[in-house]
């Protein structure tokens, strides 16, 4: 699939390999360690950061700092191993710089203070070793030993044109003619039954990879050493035949995935899933359960966080200036700082109206793949921001491939109204005073006719139907002020306001308070589609069953059509009956109702309440919040597009 | 799973002392003087340990990490507050 791609670099770059061609050796480990892994982050490009990538990126800062990959000068015979400018030579430490060299190191290492409560004391005393503390502290007995003197190079990238493998080495240990490639590893090494040390597959391949590489290179080398930063030992890899078998078919393996475009099938209960800091994307467990493939597991595993960490942020002062200061958001009116609120907070920054958000805000939001959603003062959705970029371009080829296919859109339309209509009436069951049969009965049997219209013309009269029985019926579900309102005139309190009298489904603009809060709530949630849709790499802007329409996010109202009642009338209903939202909140402007600033707020609060409450997944058994499921809904379209799974199961309710 | 720590900082350098509190204040809410209440997940800790590590003086310096248990099911009395008052702010969202 990538194949024009190379094809295309061939030409220009006949003689040599592409560079981008070039496979780093980490990519490798990773594909040991699980081929649908490597699929997702270098086939796809897709990444996420778990506790342990970023414990990993901890360990690597002092290798990494500096250098930043200069390989050593042309080894012009296998003796010589020059260290560049700016490597770290640690034998050579002149005695005059150690002190400050000392500080240094200790300000980097130290990270590992707090990891390790057991070794900290021995640590502190061997201060003397400084610079070669971490690297050596394991087995300084057996370096000692080492007549000749031992040169470090950290970062060192080299590649090799043969295997077609680029490795960078985090640090290479040059003792007379041999050179023994270091890798730092974030966690232990493996524990074999007498005792022993030993390594991960994933690891030695890729210890055998730099070694591979470095022979390429001109370099005597014939093991490598991993270092575990969680016990702080140090593991050496011999290359054998056997290693080199296993990496040579691991090459091959990750070439042929690369070209095929064809994701590998997840793993089956694998004790690697749960701590994959890819689990979230790769979905394994619900993949298998959905694509009807042999031995679907029994149960899903709730691999997945249950909830966002972080919340979105809304500003909603008409005037307020929005600046940046330090990891803070800071907000001001009339120049006085209102509140900051901390970026690491914050998963959404979402305007209302007339706010200004400075660029360096703006630059900051982007860079943490926080969207930035812009809505009028009356909450009317304009659209969203994003530094998120196209995550997944495969995908994307493969939507706007299918949503020319009029038979697949309409099976996903169909499935869509479906879940909508069964959705609707599941809501009015449990909201309703006194549900109505009829309505039940009907609204059962249109979303069954839905599951066989002909044409999405057809579906969308069904749509109409349905929602015109359904909003029928709303007002039953409203429990506050509209007891005496069944004659069908408008229930006016004393000061003129509009109260929640609910009679039909009307907007632009929405008429009456119900109205207007629905109207909000679609706004808010074709926003948080629209950025399930982009995080997940789909165009939001191209649907299968809504038309295309330019500034239209037609795929982001597609996906929330079984959302609507679930989410969005569900947290009307929820405002109004837990009076969270009252009549005070709305003001009226000729024909027209708007929501007051304060009504906004609370409105909001419910809005995300609802978004952070728990609901359980009906195929997968466990609970998430809604904000989740919006995105692991998402991602199940993303693999009915893809072909891996069958069938897009509509999310519904029980 | 967010938790609960309260940071608490003992840095004997003004430059390195602003630094520290700089940091902090990317991470949790200013208490009193050295102390922060901070809601970190996992990641977080480790990311905001990290930073710290890189500005303290390890020889001269300290931090502690009091960890208050789970921020979901947190207890009213959690912290209790003599004097000025204390408020434990739970939204959903935010919205200024």
């Amino acid at each position: 699939m990538i194949q024009p791609i190379e094809g295309a670099h061939s030409t220009t770059f006949s003689s040599d390999r592409d560079p981008e061609d070039l496979l780093p050796a980490r990519m490798i480990n990773e594909l040991v360690y699980c081929p649908r892994l490597f699929y997702l982050m270098h086939v796809e490009g897709q990444f996420a950061e778990s506790i342990d990538t970023i414990d990993g990126g901890i360990v690597h800062r002092r290798v990494d700092n500096g250098t930043g990959g200069l390989a050593p000068a042309e080894p012009c015979a296998t003796q010589s191993f020059i260290p560049s400018a700016d490597e770290d030579p640690a034998v050579i430490v002149p005695e005059a710089t150690k002190p400050k060299k000392r500080r240094k190191s200790k300000h980097v290492q130290a990270a590992t203070l707090f990891g390790d409560d057991d070794d900290d004391g021995s640590e502190a005393g061997e201060q003397e070793a400084c610079e070669q503390q971490s690297d050596q502290d394991s087995d300084a007995s057996e370096e000692a030993e080492d007549l000749p003197k031992t040169i470090h190079a950290r970062s060192v990238t080299l590649s090799s044109e043969s295997l077609g493998v680029i490795a960078k080495l985090d640090l290479a240990e040059a003792t007379g003619s041999v050179v023994t490639p270091v890798d730092y590893k974030r966690g232990r090494p493996k524990r074999m039954a007498d005792g022993t040390l030993a390594a991960w597959d994933p690891e030695r391949v890729q210890i055998a990879l730099q070694v591979l590489v470095l022979r390429d290179n001109g370099y005597q080398s014939d093991e490598g050493v991993l270092y575990f930063n969680e016990t702080r030992q140090r593991v050496r890899v011999g290359v054998d035949e056997e290693l080199l078998d296993l990496t040579r078919s691991a090459i091959a393996a990750a070439r042929q995935h690369r070209e095929s475009g064809q994701i590998p099938p997840p793993l089956v209960s694998s004790p690697k899933c749960p701590r994959c800091s890819l689990v979230g994307i790769c979905l394994p467990e619900e993949t298998r359960r959905l694509a009807n493939i042999q031995q679907p597991p029994a149960a899903v595993r709730p691999l997945i966080t249950a909830r966002d960490e972080r919340r979105p942020v809304y500003f909603n002062t008409q005037g307020m200036w929005i600046g940046k200061k330090d990891d803070l958001l800071q907000a001001k009116v009339e120049g006085k700082v209102v509140q900051e609120i901390r970026f690491n907070d914050i998963n959404q920054i979402n305007l209302f109206g007339n706010i200004q958000l400075s660029t360096q805000a703006i630059q900051t939001a982007l860079g943490r793949d926080v969207p930035i959603g812009y809505f009028t003062q009356k909450g009317y959705y304009y659209g969203v921001s994003g530094g998120l970029g196209v995550k997944n371009i495969l995908v994307r080829r493969q939507q706007f491939r299918l949503a020319d296919d009029s038979e697949f859109c309409l099976d996903i339309a169909r499935a869509l109204v479906h879940g909508k209509i069964r959705n609707q009436r599941t809501l009015l069951m449990r909201n309703h005073r006194e549900p109505d049969a009829t309505s039940l009965r009907d609204l059962k049997r249109y979303a069954a006719r839905a599951l066989t219209a002909d044409s999405l013309a057809s579906l969308l009269g069904i749509e109409g139907i349905a929602a015109r029985i359904y909003f029928g019926d709303f007002a039953g579900m409203l429990k506050v002020d509209c007891g005496v309102s069944t004659g069908g005139e408008g229930y006016v309190t004393a000061e003129k306001r509009p109260a929640f009298h609910f009679r039909s489904r009307n907007r632009r603009p929405p008429r009456d308070p119900v109205n207007a809060m629905l109207s909000l709530a679609y706004s808010l949630l074709t926003k948080d589609c629209l950025v399930a849709a982009t995080i997940v790499g789909l165009d939001p802007h191209l649907g299968f069953y809504h038309q295309v329409k330019p500034g239209k996010p037609a795929l982001a109202l597609d996906l929330m059509e079984p959302f609507r009642p679930l989410i969005a009338d569900s947290v009307v209903l929820s405002a109004i009956n837990t009076k969270m939202v009252t009549a005070d909140h709305f003001i009226c402007a000729g024909k027209s109702v708007v929501m007051s600033d304060a009504g906004r707020k609370h409105f909001l609060l419910a809005y995300e309440k609802r978004m952070d409450s728990l609901v359980t997944h009906p195929l997968f058994d466990y609970r998430v919040s809604y904000r989740r499921l919006l995105e692991i809904q998402t991602r199940l379209l993303a693999r009915r597009l893809s072909g891996e799974i069958e069938e897009y199961p509509v999310f519904q309710t029980r | 799973m967010r938790r609960i720590y309260l940071i608490t900082y003992d840095v004997c350098d003004a430059k390195r002392l602003r630094k520290i509190f700089k940091c902090l204040r990317g991470w949790g809410d200013h208490l009193q003087y050295s102390v922060f209440e901070c809601q970190l997940t996992d990641a977080d800790l480790l990311r905001c340990k990290a930073e710290m590590a890189d500005i303290l003086h390890h020889g001269e310096d300290q931090v502690l990490v009091i960890d208050l248990g789970p921020a979901a099911s947190r207890s009213a009395t959690l912290v209790q507050a003599i004097g000025k008052p204390y408020s434990a702010m739970a939204a959903p969202c935010f919205v200024v």
